[in-house]
C-alpha cells in the first residue's frame, strides 16, 4: 500500500491520484491548529468584491437584488450551530436592513472567504471548525456591511446632490431628512456597486439592532416541512446511486471480487475497486446496497490485522513513566514533587470515539472530461476543490462544490476523502452523475476517531496540605499531527491541549508528552483534546481537593484568585446549583451528589455542575447548569442551545461511548451498539451567560469538555471511590 | 418486478420496485420525497418516521411489499394541510427547535403521532415515548415543543 497523504497508516490505494500539492498542505497546515488556536488575527478587509453574480455586489458577501431584500455570502457552512442566523444579524445590523428580508447562502469558493490566518505568512484558510464561525467573520462581516451601507449612502447623496454626511440609512432605505427625500436600497445597488470601495464607519454599540438579541433562527422554516437540502438529498438527472464497503481491517484493500451480479441483473451498473474498499453501483440506492452485500471480496492482508484497542490501551498506559516531550515547564515540578510532604498519582485512560453524524457521509459527483460539480456536506470546501483538482486534473475554476446544510459536523465533515474520491472516480468512469452514500455501519466503522489517551497526573502538597505542583504526561498521538503533512515540530497541541496553560495558581506546574503513533484514522472530534483532558484534569483537581480535605468549589476558588473570568465563571455555576459539596436524599428517595467542572477551550469559559444518581448499575444525571463565559455574545438563544446540544454529545460519550477496536476491525456498528443520549436520559440544562467583554470566545463546543469531569466527580460521592476511565457503562455503580 | 399502488399524502403512486425494498427509500428515491431521512437503516434512530394511517412508522426496516393495500401515508412534505403548518410545526417554530435539523422530520411525524394517540401527554409521557435520537441534542426544545403543540391543537387553545 503507496501512502497517498502521508500520514503512517493512509488508506489511499496505489493508483488513487496523489494529491500532495501545496495548496492541499497550505489547507491542512492551517487545519492542525482547529483544535488549539485561541487567538485570531483577522484584518478588516471590506475590499474584497464578490464574484461577479446577477445582482451587483457591494462587496463579497452582500448582494441587493432589485427585487428587494438583501442575500448574504456565508463564509462557513450551517451544520445546526447557527452560523446563517449568526452572520445574518451581524450584515443586517451594520447594514440596516430588516432581518426578515435577509437569504443566506453558503459562499462559493473564492479568496475573500478565507478569513482564517494561524500565523503570519501562513496563508489564509476557510474552515467551518474550531468554534471559529462567528468569531472569525465577525470584524470582517460588520465591516463589509458598514463599508456597504456608506456607498448605498453616498450613492443617495450622488443622487439627490447632497453631501453624504446629511443622510442616514435606516432598515433598507436611505433619507435625507433635511427634504424627506427616500430611496430603497434596491434603488441604488447599481450605482453603489460602481463607487470606490467606501471605508468602513461602524455603528456604536447602542444602535445595533440584532446583535446581541435571541433573533429566531433563519432556516427553521425549511427544517420542519422537509424543503431544507441536505447533501444526502442531493438529486442530478440521470444520477446512479453507489454504495460502499470497506475492508473491516484497517488498511486492507479489495484484491479481487466476484462481479457476477453485474451480469445477473441489469439494475447494476458497476462493481469497482475504491480505496480501501469496492462500490456497487445501481439505479436505486437499495439495489446497490443489496447486491454489495452479495458480493464475494478477498481482501488482502494489513499490517494493522492484530490490531487492539485494549493492547493499545495497555502500550499508552506502559509509556506514561517516560520522560517525553516537555509541553509546558512553570516551575521545577519534579523536584517540588520528589520534595513534597504528601503526594498524589492517579492514571486516566480515554477511548476512541466516533461522531456518528445524524446524516450519514455522502458525497454527489457529476464528472465529465472537461468539468466537475460535487454536492457534499462539508466543513471544508477548498479541500474539496483541491481533491477534486487532484483525482481528475481539472483546473479549479471547472470545479464546483456545492455546500448544502449539514445533518451535523462535530468535525466529521472535515475529513472526507473517502466519501469525494470514490464518488468522483466512479462518476467519471460511469459519465453519470453519482451519489454515494455510507450506511451507519460505514459510518461508524470507518471514521476519522477521537484518539485514545493514557495520561498520568501527579500532584505534590506542602505540610499544611497545600498545593505546590503538579506534573502531567500524556501519551497518544492526534489529529494535528497524524495524516497531517503539514505538521512541524514535536510537539502536537491536539493531544496535550487542555492540560497546559491553566490558569489554577501552583507554583510548579508540568506537562510531557509522549507520542506514541495511532495506526487507524483519527480525526477531530467536538472540541477535540479538550474532551478527554478536562476529564482527566477536572477529575484530578477533585482528587487533590479529597486530598486537601476541601470542598470542591472552594479548593478551585482558593487556586484561582489570580484569574478572575474563571473565578465568576465558578461563583456563578455553584450559585445557580446552589452547590453544596455532601450528596443528599431528593424527595424521589434516590440519592444524589453534585459533581463540578471548569475549563476553557476556544476562547470560551464554561463551569458545570452536575445533578447525578446511580439506578440499576448506572449513572442517572438529572440535571446540569452551565455558565459560559464567551466574552461577548451575538445570539443568547443560541449560546444557550449549543451549550445545551454540546452537553448531550459529551455525555454521550461519557455514559457510552466507545469504540472496540479486535484484530484490526472496529466491533460496533450502529446506534444499537454505539448508542447515543435519547429525549428519556436527557437531563435538563440550564444555561446562564456572562459577558465579560473578554474577546468573543467559540461557543459550539466549549461545552463539551466539563460535562464528564462533572458527572464523574458527583458519582465518586456517590460510589465512594474514583472512576478514572470512560466510558461509565464499562464500570458497574453502586452507592454506598 | 412487482408494482404498488401506495396512498401517500393524499395522492395514489404506482411504484415498480423489489419486494423488499424499505418504504423509506421508495419515499426517497423513488418519489423524490427527501424530507424523510436515512440515519441508521435498522430502526433504531427514527429519522426515517412517517405516519402510516395516523401512526408513526419507522420506513426503514418496513418492506414495501408489508404495507397494506389501503394503508395511507403521511410524510412530512404532507403534514401542513391547505397551506396551514400543523400545530406541531407551529410549536417547532415557536420554540425554534432544530439545529442541524436532519432528525427533525422524523420527530415532528413522531410527535404528531404521539398526540393524537395522547392528545394531553404529561411532560413524563413526551420523555418516555419520544424515542427518536437527536445527535444535536436538541432534546429539551423538543420536549417543549410537543407540550406546546398539544396545547395548540386542543379545541378552545391558544390559536
Ligand atoms: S433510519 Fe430508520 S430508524 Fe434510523
Ligand atoms: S437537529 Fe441535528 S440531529 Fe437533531
Amino acid at each position: 500500500m503507496r501512502p497517498c497523504c502521508g500520514r503512517p497508516n493512509c488508506r489511499g490505494p496505489a493508483g488513487r491520484p496523489d494529491v500532495t500539492d501545496t495548496n492541499r498542505r497550505d489547507i491542512l497546515k492551517g487545519a492542525a491548529a482547529l483544535g488549539a488556536v485561541l487567538t485570531l488575527p483577522v484584518r478588516l478587509e471590506a475590499a474584497a468584491r464578490g464574484p461577479a453574480g446577477d445582482q451587483p455586489a457591494l462587496n463579497a458577501f452582500i448582494r441587493l437584488p432589485a427585487t428587494g431584500g438583501a442575500v448574504f455570502q456565508c463564509p462557513y457552512a450551517e451544520m445546526g450551530q447557527g452560523i446563517y442566523t449568526g452572520v445574518a444579524q451581524i450584515l443586517a445590523d451594520e447594514l440596516d436592513i430588516p432581518f426578515e428580508h435577509i437569504r443566506v447562502e453558503h459562499a462559493p469558493t473564492a479568496e475573500a472567504y478565507r478569513l482564517l490566518e494561524f500565523a503570519p505568512g501562513v496563508p489564509k484558510i476557510r474552515v467551518t471548525g474550531g468554534s471559529f464561525s462567528t468569531r472569525s467573520c465577525y470584524a470582517a462581516l460588520r465591516a463589509a456591511a458598514a463599508s456597504a451601507r456608506r456607498m448605498l449612502v453616498q450613492a443617495a447623496a450622488a443622487q439627490w446632490g447632497v453631501p453624504e454626511a446629511d443622510c442616514v440609512a435606516e432598515l433598507g432605505v436611505v433619507r435625507h431628512p433635511a427634504t424627506a427625500r427616500h430611496t430603497a436600497y434596491a434603488a441604488l445597488t447599481a450605482r453603489a456597486a460602481a463607487l470606490p470601495v467606501a471605508e468602513p464607519i461602524l455603528k456604536p454599540a447602542n444602535q445595533l439592532r440584532y446583535i446581541g438579541k435571541p433573533m429566531k433562527r433563519l432556516d427553521t422554516g425549511a427544517k420542519i416541512n422537509g424543503s431544507a437540502q441536505f447533501g444526502i438529498d442531493t438529486r442530478v438527472p440521470g444520477m446512479v446511486y453507489a454504495a460502499v464497503k470497506h475492508c473491516p481491517v484497517f488498511g486492507g484493500e479489495a484484491l479481487s471480487f466476484d462481479d457476477s451480479i453485474l451480469s445477473s441483473s441489469r439494475h447494476i451498473l458497476a462493481v469497482e475497486k475504491i480505496p480501501g474498499g469496492i462500490a456497487v453501483v445501481a439505479d436505486s440506492f437499495h439495489r446497490a446496497k443489496k447486491a454489495l452485500a452479495d458480493v464475494k471480496v478477498a481482501w488482502s492482508d494489513s499490517p494493522l490485522a492484530g490490531f487492539s484497542s485494549t493492547e493499545f490501551a495497555e502500550r499508552l498506559r506502559a509509556r506514561l513513566d517516560e520522560a517525553g516531550e516537555t509541553a509546558e515547564s512553570i516551575g521545577d515540578a519534579p523536584a517540588a514533587l520528589a520534595g513534597a510532604a504528601r503526594s498524589l498519582s492517579a492514571d486516566y485512560q480515554l477511548p476512541f470515539l466516533a461522531h456518528a453524524t445524524m446524516e450519514p457521509p455522502n458525497c454527489t459527483a457529476d464528472v465529465s472530461a472537461d468539468r466537475a460539480e460535487i454536492w457534499i456536506g462539508n466543513q471544508m470546501v477548498d479541500l474539496v476543490v483541491a481533491l477534486v483538482q487532484g483525482a481528475t486534473g481539472l483546473p479549479a475554476e471547472r470545479i464546483i462544490v456545492h455546500t448544502p446544510f449539514l445533518g451535523g459536523g462535530f468535525g466529521r465533515r472535515v475529513a472526507f476523502t473517502d466519501q469525494v474520491i470514490p464518488a468522483v472516480l466512479l462518476s467519471k468512469k460511469l459519465a453519470k452523475p453519482v451519489k454515494l452514500i455510507f450506511t451507519r455501519e460505514e459510518d461508524i466503522q470507518h471514521d476519522f476517531y477521537r484518539p485514545m489517551t493514557a495520561v498520568k497526573l501527579r500532584a505534590g502538597f506542602d505540610a499544611q496540605r497545600a498545593p505546590v505542583a503538579w506534573h502531567f504526561t500524556i501519551a497518544g498521538d492526534g489529529p494535528g499531527r497524524n495524516g497531517n503533512p503539514g505538521f512541524v515540530g514535536k510537539l502536537d497541541e491536539s493531544v496535550f491541549g487542555g492540560l497546559n496553560k491553566q490558569p489554577y495558581a501552583l507554583a510548579h506546574k508540568r506537562v510531557d508528552y509522549v507520542y506514541e503513533p495511532i495506526p487507524i484514522p483519527v480525526g477531530y472530534w467536538r472540541s477535540v483534546e479538550n474532551s478527554g483532558n478536562a476529564f482527566c484534569k477536572e477529575c484530578f483537581i477533585d482528587e487533590m481537593a479529597a486530598a486537601a480535605g476541601l470542598d470542591e468549589v472552594q479548593f478551585r476558588r482558593n487556586l484561582l484568585a489570580d484569574a478572575p473570568r474563571f473565578l465568576a465563571v465558578l461563583e456563578r455555576v455553584a450559585g445557580l446549583s446552589n452547590w453544596r459539596s455532601a450528596r443528599y436524599s431528593a424527595p424521589d428517595g434516590s440519592i444524589r451528589a453534585l459533581g463540578v467542572a471548569l475549563h476553557e477551550a476556544f476562547g470560551s469559559i464554561v463551569g458545570e455542575v452536575a445533578e447525578v444518581s446511580i439506578k440499576e448499575g448506572a449513572a442517572v444525571v438529572h440535571r446540569v447548569w452551565a455558565v459560559v463565559d464567551c466574552g461577548s455574545v451575538v445570539n443568547p438563544a443560541q449560546i444557550e442551545v449549543q451549550l445545551q446540544s454540546a452537553i448531550v454529545f459529551g455525555l454521550s460519550a461519557a455514559l457510552r461511548g466507545e469504540i472496540v477496536i479486535e484484530k484490526g476491525a472496529v466491533r460496533q456498528g450502529n446506534f444499537t451498539d454505539y448508542p447515543i443520549v435519547g429525549m428519556s436520559d436527557m437531563p435538563v440544562v440550564e444555561v446562564a451567560i456572562i459577558e465579560s467583554g473578554a474577546p468573543l470566545g467559540g461557543i459550539g463546543e466549549a461545552g463539551t469538555p466539563p460535562i464528564a469531569p462533572a458527572v464523574v466527580n458527583a458519582l465518586a460521592k456517590l460510589t465512594g471511590s474514583r472512576i478514572r476511565s470512560l466510558p461509565l457503562s464499562t464500570h458497574h455503580l453502586v452507592t454506598i | 418486478m412487482p408494482a404498488y399502488e401506495i396512498s401517500i399524502n393524499g395522492r395514489s403512486r404506482r411504484v415498480d420496485v423489489e419486494a423488499d425494498t424499505p418504504l423509506l427509500w421508495v419515499i426517497r428515491d423513488t418519489l423524490g420525497l427527501c424530507g424523510t431521512k436515512f440515519g441508521c437503516g435498522v430502526g433504531a434512530c427514527g429519522a426515517c418516521t412517517v405516519l402510516l394511517d395516523g401512526q408513526a412508522q419507522r420506513t426503514c426496516i418496513l418492506p414495501i411489499a408489508a404495507l397494506g393495500a389501503t394503508s395511507r401515508i403521511t410524510t412530512i412534505e404532507g403534514l401542513a394541510g391547505d397551506g396551514h403548518s400543523h400545530a406541531v410545526q407551529r410549536a417547532w417554530s415557536e420554540l425554534d427547535v432544530p439545529q442541524c435539523g436532519y432528525c427533525q422530520s422524523g420527530q415532528i411525524m413522531a410527535a404528531v403521532a404521539l398526540l393524537r394517540e395522547l392528545p394531553k401527554p404529561t411532560p413524563q409521557d413526551v420523555r418516555r415515548r419520544m424515542t427518536n435520537l437527536c445527535r444535536c441534542g436538541t432534546y429539551q426544545r423538543i420536549h417543549a415543543a410537543v407540550l406546546r403543540a398539544a396545547e395548540l391543537s386542543r379545541p378552545g387553545g391558544p390559536a
